[in-house]
């Protein structure tokens, strides 16, 4: 349930927010959300699986977080904001 | 605690990906000892080479019986194996388009090569992966590569921003699909496709005290959650909307992997996940679904592509059109699966299902990956050729103007060119025509007639814009001051190649479809 919860709150936060480093934040919720529904039916059913699927998904997301700040930085350095709405210089 | 044991056997299906990987980690090592001025083409070429290598093991592999390997974790099947082969085909020409491109921009590194062969990794990985967490890493292998790629060139501000945007959808879908797997494994307590297929069917019927299916609710939003997941990666109208950004604002030979490779790697894990679990629920379900997706992504594909004066963000639209069809065959698979219903949108009744119907539809689905996948590359590869750096910044570098009088002043690219958008269009005597031919006649023998006559008219609607581009080259005078470009010998042999391969396939499909005419495609337990 609470990571029903995180997991809505995470996917919220996606849509609406406009800063990226929060939208950001928001996917890292999303994940742990996956993380924490993994661990709580694993220890429902005393199954070793979800245990160690959580460490993988702690793993990737460490490698997504690494990469992902990259491009806030190298986005800031090239327009000088992290606003979502500010960019948007490709149109149809 | 015991030890698994393992034979060679086991191995033969990793083994592309492995030669793939360590060559990515030579190129990367060699990178310590290169000086900023040393010549870097042969990166490029041993890129192709590693390609090359994987390529010929995994057509090794397709002969080979299917089974289960690495204890169920993944499985070797012909269907995997032909990816793997896609994707090395892919990657190898991406690779070679790549050399001319950095070099232009006085950006070519070894950890372009190693990022992108990494991603090939990821991708041949990601078709063979019978897991939801084994998916779940392949794929963010693969994508995490993609990111990085796509903000390769740092000057400008396009880059950088398909790659957010990019990164901000990727993660997402991710996310989503890991939720989803994640809430199927509550329900079944395994992630083995294999095994969750079965089990499925029993978590389903179970009852609580109130005489409610208490699980039912988890199965679904489970299946929601990894489907949306999957229509975010394979591009699927509606969540397609970062396809166009992300494709102007990478660089074009990434722009070509993406289109080629990582769609195709989607493409076979989604099929894969769906053919096991799909059935175990009900087959009319994801048959509608896909259904759906396929007619709204044929259409809107095709009718965003209409009005682009840009020929590249014309074809991120034309690569979602594509990306349709391929869900018209994806949606053609369950309607010929073992206890199918006909449903919307069909009008010939089924008779007499044979087990050889489903073979047509695998085999239409691999030879149009493999038909995109050349063609793509090829004209991606035409835009490498035209394009000049100082216009990026602009944003008119991929104007249709640059194509005008490209028949007289480059003969060789105009035509290579035009048998590009004609086998896109799906005309023949190209590979694309006989892609088209196999998808939609296993698609109408499987009874998806109206969607077949919808695909088909989408596709007219496409020769449209296709042949804009032909008519540019050999019908407009060139522009005033119109500069030549320079020629790269890797990317015309790059260019060379895929034309060929673009109309022998489409004179002799014979050697392709014999070698995917087989029944056990899929692997089943």
């Amino acid at each position: 349930m609470l990571a029903a919860a995180l997991f809505c709150i995470g996917m919220l936060g996606v849509l609406v927010r406009r800063n990226a480093l929060v939208v950001f934040m928001c996917i890292e919720l999303m994940l742990n959300a996956a993380n924490l529904t993994f661990l709580a039916f694993a220890r429902d059913r005393g199954d070793m699986t979800g245990h160690i699927s959580a460490f993988f998904i702690i793993a990737v997301a460490a490698a997504e977080a690494a990469v992902g700040l990259a491009i806030v930085i190298a986005v800031f350095r090239s327009r000088g904001t992290v606003n979502i709405e500010e960019i948007q210089t490709m149109k149809h | 605690m015991t030890i698994p044991e393992f034979t060679m056997a086991d191995f033969w299906p990793v083994i592309p990906a492995g030669i793939l990987t360590a060559a990515a980690i030579v190129l990367m090592i060699s990178e310590v000892f290169l000086g900023a001025a040393a010549s870097r083409t042969y990166q490029s070429l041993l890129s192709v080479l590693a390609c090359v290598l994987a390529g010929a093991v995994a057509l090794m592999n397709m002969t080979d019986t299917p089974r289960a390997v690495l204890q169920g974790y993944a499985v070797m099947d012909p269907f995997s194996s032909f990816l793997t082969l896609v994707v090395c085909v892919g990657t190898g020409l991406a690779a070679l388009l790549a050399a001319g491109f950095l070099q232009h921009r006085n950006a070519e590194r070894g950890e372009f090569y190693a990022l992108m062969l990494f991603a090939a990794a990821g991708m041949t990985l990601l078709g063979l992966s019978n897991e939801f967490i084994t998916l779940f890493v392949n794929l963010e292998v693969l994508s995490v590569a993609t990111y990085a790629l796509t903000a390769w060139l740092r000057r400008g501000s396009r880059p950088s921003e398909g790659a957010f945007k990019y990164f901000i959808l990727g993660a997402f879908a991710a996310a989503l699909m890991l939720y989803g797997a994640a809430l199927l494994y509550g329900a079944t307590g395994t992630t083995h496709l294999t095994d969750m297929a079965a089990k499925l069917r029993a978590a389903l019927a179970e009852t609580d005290a109130s005489g409610g299916h208490p699980k039912q609710m988890l199965i679904y939003a489970g299946f929601l959650l990894v489907g949306a997941g999957f229509a975010f990666k394979v591009a699927a109208v509606p969540f397609h909307m970062w396809t166009p950004d992300v494709y102007e604002g990478a660089p074009t030979p990434v722009t070509a992997l993406m289109s080629a490779g990582v769609k195709a790697a989607a493409f076979v894990a989604l099929v894969r996940v769906f053919m096991a679990l799909g059935p175990a629920v009900d087959p009319q379900l994801p048959f509608i679904a896909f259904s759906v997706l396929a007619l709204l992504t044929m259409v809107v594909g095709n009718l965003l592509a209409l009005p682009q004066r840009n020929v590249k963000r014309m074809l991120a639209y034309s690569s979602i059109a594509h990306a349709g069809y391929l869900l018209l065959g994806v949606a053609a698979l369950f309607a010929v699966g073992k206890d199918a219903k006909v449903g919307v949108l069909s009008s010939t009744p089924l008779v007499g299902i044979s087990g050889s119907m489903q073979s047509d539809v695998y085999q239409g689905i691999l030879f149009y990956l493999l038909g995109y996948t050349v063609t793509a590359i090829g004209a991606f590869g035409t835009i490498v050729a035209l394009e000049r750096r100082e216009d990026e910044t602009k944003g008119n570098a991929w104007d249709l103007d640059r194509f005008a009088g490209l028949g007289s002043r480059k003969p060789g690219w105009a035509l290579a060119m035009t048998v590009f958008m004609l086998s896109l269009g799906g005309v023949p005597p190209t590979v694309g025509f006989i892609g088209k031919v196999l998808l939609f006649r296993a698609a109408v023998d499987a009874g998806l007639l109206g969607l077949s006559i919808v695909g088909m008219l989408a596709s007219a609607a496409g020769v449209y814009y296709y042949l804009r581009v032909v008519v540019y080259m050999y019908m407009r005078p060139a522009p005033e001051g119109a500069l030549v470009p320079e020629r790269r010998w890797t990317t015309e042999l790059a260019l060379v190649a895929t034309a060929a391969g673009t109309v022998l396939f489409g004179v002799l499909p014979g050697p392709i479809t014999a070698l995917l005419q087989r029944t056990d495609m899929l692997f089943h337990r």
